[in-house]
């Protein structure tokens, strides 16, 4: 399958085999080495490398400069691949292919539109596409629009799986007041009072599911964050609680409540006090 | 005459907001088979705890009742279950029939439960429905059912396993004076046929035409 | 009277709460079969996919999976050669993928291009005209696609050019190809303009012949129960390339798409929740309000088993009917979700998410069954222990 992603810059799939002690060191290549794979192979600053494009042709050598911590990526985070980072010219040799790269990175004096300057570009020359910088990042993120879509789709169904199982807790829960609503009746409490009554009783559980909801969000998501980044050996954040989500939802919670407490409470006062007794 | 039930000084003790409430206090009688005896008293005499404790439905504090010779405290939960559902007819206040059955399926539950087969039982209850006045309402829903009906279903599954003694608990109290002499004279005809019975009632009507009148006083019988 | 019959009677008898629930236990249970159609669909697909032709080994460059960089093998010729000389394998082809440009007047498009031996392809199926032959004049196939990007179709030809230099604006090599056929390819994504033609016409086309490069050679074994061994075997032969089995390949994608597995296992898990929730809080309201009612059976001689048996069965016909409602909204569900997911870039177009089968279907109706059905426990457990004499006063006051 190809790669969702453009080509990366410079990508190279070398193969390394490590050659210790240094012979020379000082007049080799630096090469900056990915945390994990330095940690992986046991790599320390100072040790030398041979590197090749493939394992027949382990032609060049190089020095470990520097290890370096890569920078968050959620588009590499489910891969395999490791990375180093070597001068152009090295790597060019290295490759046996100078004078050669996968792109350029091209800055605009002010005022030029990038999608003009793009255009431009494309029609003098081939062998190349211009892309302002704007439509590789969309391109790069289509991966996460889907997901994102995804997300949205699964929380939808979740909404309406909630909505129902709030609808038919706050029926019951209402229903379990029949016969105090009966007492209330025969006593000449007024409907309006008792409906008001009701009401309060599912606002008020509304508001407190909404706040256990939250505390087992905030948990649910704290925990999604340790999994993962453990899982991925990464920073990123999987799971981020903003307190518009949370209004949300509290919001939600509550209009569905009262709405389900409202029907289920209407319901009551309407029925014959001898009937909610269970004598009707 | 052979004895059908026996109480044997009945004693029953309830907890009460940390004080211990004695419902009975030491209560003896005998029950012959065709007996219809009438136990009545004022509320709290404790006539309900004793038609409970001779069902089988609670156990006493002290004190043994005997049926047709077994003694229901020597009984494990799972027997006393069996007795209730072959050897016992209850017949509640309130009916208690199951509103989402009719009154043929209300019958016809108790033998079910006893595992009488299907053909079988669809007979014997038509046959009771019938005996109590109610052959026409087979197929009505106990909730389509006027009161004086339900009681009569309930008396029907009452006597659906052929029980040694049916035990009532105020037959007529949730029913008008017309209604109420409709199962009056139903439990007259039942106790001529040979049916024993231990009505607990309020109703000085039922208590005139038993045969045998308990007074319960304090939770003691009153002789 | 059944206990089934009885429970059905008894739900029926509180249309709303019990319409509710339904409704609660078919959205819990389609998200269930969605997700246990999502968490083994991913694998299923790929597989199926990959298994399309019947092969089951792929070499590929060192370190790099079937077409995921643009990294190639040097000599693939020699290496397919042997290949076919083993007595276990059936089949060995190389493939090679790469750009290719089509002339159409003064402009260029971009295509992407495979080149294929033909007695040995696994990459499409045939859907109009003629297959591709060994020789000269093989001609070239398209993708749907790529027939209407270049408006060609059956009989046409094409000039195709390769090896663009942009310093002296010009390409190095050129061919014209008659168009033989139509097919689909397999790993294509959806509106992918892909063409195909012969490996060497390709090899001339973007690189130096001379070195008879390849991005993949596909192989097939006689019998797939050698494949494991086969695998070991020819790892040991050609150090230098990558020797993966199919299972090997969906175990790296099954690792690439971990995320969609694990989420499929926290909402098949919630949505079990959401239905034991469902239905225990139901029926442990259902069981409150018919105390009475229970004491009454038990004191006229019902058994506890069959007390606790018909609150089961309330909990087991709502599970059903709710479970059975589920399965066509998870059905529904699942294809929307799919078209979603489908849509992330470079995916195969025939690939899927959310695999329809009769076995995960099965599992989340067990699954389900098992759950909604415990869900009655707490409820039963509640009916059994009423006690009938205190019941029975509190019922006549």
């Amino acid at each position: 399958m190809r790669s969702a992603l453009p080509p990366s810059f410079l990508a190279l799939v070398a193969v390394l085999a490590l050659v210790r002690p240094a012979p020379a060191a000082a007049q080799l290549p630096g090469i900056a080495v990915e945390r994990r794979l330095a940690g992986e192979l046991s790599l320390r600053v100072g040790d030398t490398l041979r590197l090749g494009a493939a394992p027949d042709s382990m032609r060049g050598v190089g020095v470990v400069a520097a290890i370096y911590e890569p920078r968050p990526d959620p588009a590499q985070i489910t891969k395999q691949d490791r990375y180093v980072r070597m001068h152009l010219p090295d790597l060019a040799r290295l490759l046996g292919a100078p004078d050669r790269v996968d792109r350029f990175g091209v800055a605009l004096r002010p005022g030029i539109a990038p999608d003009s300057a793009a255009a431009r570009l494309d029609r003098s020359a081939f062998g190349y596409q211009a892309y302002p910088s704007a439509a590789i990042a969309s391109e790069s993120s289509q991966t996460f629009l889907v997901v994102s879509r995804f997300h949205r789709a699964i929380a939808v169904i979740t909404i309406v799986a909630s909505a129902v199982f709030l609808l038919c807790v706050m029926l019951l829960k209402v229903e379990e007041r029949r016969m105090d609503a009966a007492v209330m009746r025969f006593v000449g409490v007024r409907r309006r009072t008792i409906f008001g009554a009701l009401l309060l009783e599912a606002a008020v559980i509304a508001v407190l599911g909404s706040a256990v909801g939250t505390a087992l969000a905030l948990a649910a998501g704290a925990a999604t964050n340790a999994y993962y980044r453990r899982f991925f050996h990464t920073a990123l954040t999987f799971s981020l609680i903003t307190p518009g989500i949370v209004g949300f939802s509290v919001a939600l919670s509550l209009a569905l409540g009262l709405v389900a407490g409202a029907a289920a409470a209407w319901r009551l006062v309407r029925t014959r006090p001898m009937v909610l007794w269970g004598r009707g | 005459m052979t004895p059908t039930l026996i109480a044997r000084d009945l004693r029953k003790d309830y907890p009460m907001n940390g004080e211990t409430v004695h419902a009975l206090r030491g209560v003896s009688l005998r029950v012959d088979s065709g007996d219809y005896a009438a136990i009545v008293g004022p509320s709290g005499s404790g006539k309900s705890t004793l038609l409970q404790l001779l069902g089988g439905i609670d156990t006493p504090t002290a004190g043994a009742v005997e049926l047709s010779g077994t003694r229901l405290d020597a009984l494990s939960d799972r027997e006393l279950t069996r007795l209730r559902l072959t050897r016992l007819g209850f017949v509640f206040q309130r009916f208690h029939l199951l509103p989402v059955l009719t009154a043929r399926e209300n019958v016809e539950l108790p033998m079910a439960e006893a595992g009488v087969r299907g053909p079988e039982r669809r007979v014997r209850a038509r046959e009771l429905l019938d005996y109590v006045g109610l052959a026409q309402r087979e197929n009505h829903r106990a909730t389509q059912l006027s009161g004086g009906e339900m009681q009569r279903v309930a008396i029907a599954r009452a006597l659906a396993n052929r029980p040694a003694v049916v035990l009532a608990d105020e037959p007529t109290g949730e029913l008008d004076a017309a209604t109420g002499r409709e199962i009056l004279d139903l439990f007259l005809r039942l106790n001529r046929d040979g049916t024993t019975l231990v009505v607990v009632t309020h109703d000085d009507r039922l208590a005139a035409e038993a045969g045998r009148v308990i007074h319960m006083l304090d939770g003691a019988i009153r002789d | 009277m059944t206990g089934a019959a009885w429970a059905v009677k008894r739900l029926a008898r509180q249309p709303l709460r019990t319409g509710l629930s339904l409704a609660g236990i078919a959205v819990a249970a389609a998200m269930l079969l969605d997700m246990v159609m999502l968490s083994g669909g991913i694998d299923r697909s790929f597989s199926d996919l990959l298994l399309g032709r019947g092969y089951q080994m792929r070499l590929t460059p060192k370190g790099t999976l079937p077409f995921d960089t643009e990294a190639t093998i040097r000599g693939a010729s020699a290496i397919v050669a042997a290949l076919r000389r083993e007595p276990a394998l059936e089949a060995a082809g190389a493939v090679l993928g790469t750009s290719l440009y089509a002339r159409r007047g003064d402009s260029l498009i971009t295509l992407f291009a495979y080149g294929l031996q033909p007695e040995a392809q696994s990459l499409y199926q045939l859907q109009a005209g003629r297959d591709l032959a060994s020789g000269a004049g093989a001609g070239v196939l398209l993708s749907e696609p790529a027939a209407r990007l270049l408006g060609a179709g059956i009989g046409d030809t094409l000039t195709l050019v390769g090896r663009l230099d942009p310093q002296v604006v010009t390409a190095a090599a050129g061919r014209r190809l008659v168009v033989r056929g139509m097919v689909r390819w397999l790993y294509d994504y959806r509106g992918q303009p892909s063409v195909g033609m012969v490996l060497s016409d390709l090899q001339r086309l973007s690189s130096s012949p001379a070195e008879d490069r390849a991005s993949m050679i596909v192989v097939k074994a006689r019998q797939d129960s050698a494949v494991p061994g086969l695998v070991t075997a020819l790892r040991r032969r050609f150090p230098s390339v990558e020797v993966s089995s199919v299972a090997d390949l969906v175990a790296t994608f099954h690792e690439r798409l971990v995320y969609f597995r694990q989420l499929s296992y926290i909402l098949g898990s919630m949505s079990l929740i959401v239905t034991v929730l469902l239905i225990a809080t139901l029926l442990t309201i259902a069981v409150g309000e018919r105390l009475g009612e229970i004491a009454t059976l038990r004191a006229i001689g019902v058994s506890r088993r069959t007390v606790v048996g018909q609150v089961l069965a309330e909990g087991t016909a709502l599970t059903i009917v709710g479970g059975g409602l589920g399965i066509g909204l998870g059905l529904a569900t699942a294809r929307y979700l799919d078209a979603i997911l489908t849509s992330f870039p470079g995916l195969p177009a025939a690939f899927s998410f959310f695999v329809p089968r009769a076995g995960a279907l099965a599992f989340a109706a067990l699954v389900l069954l098992l759950t909604g059905s415990l869900a009655g426990l707490y409820p039963a457990w509640l009916a059994a222990r009423t006690p009938i004499a205190a019941t029975l006063r509190a019922e006549a006051t």
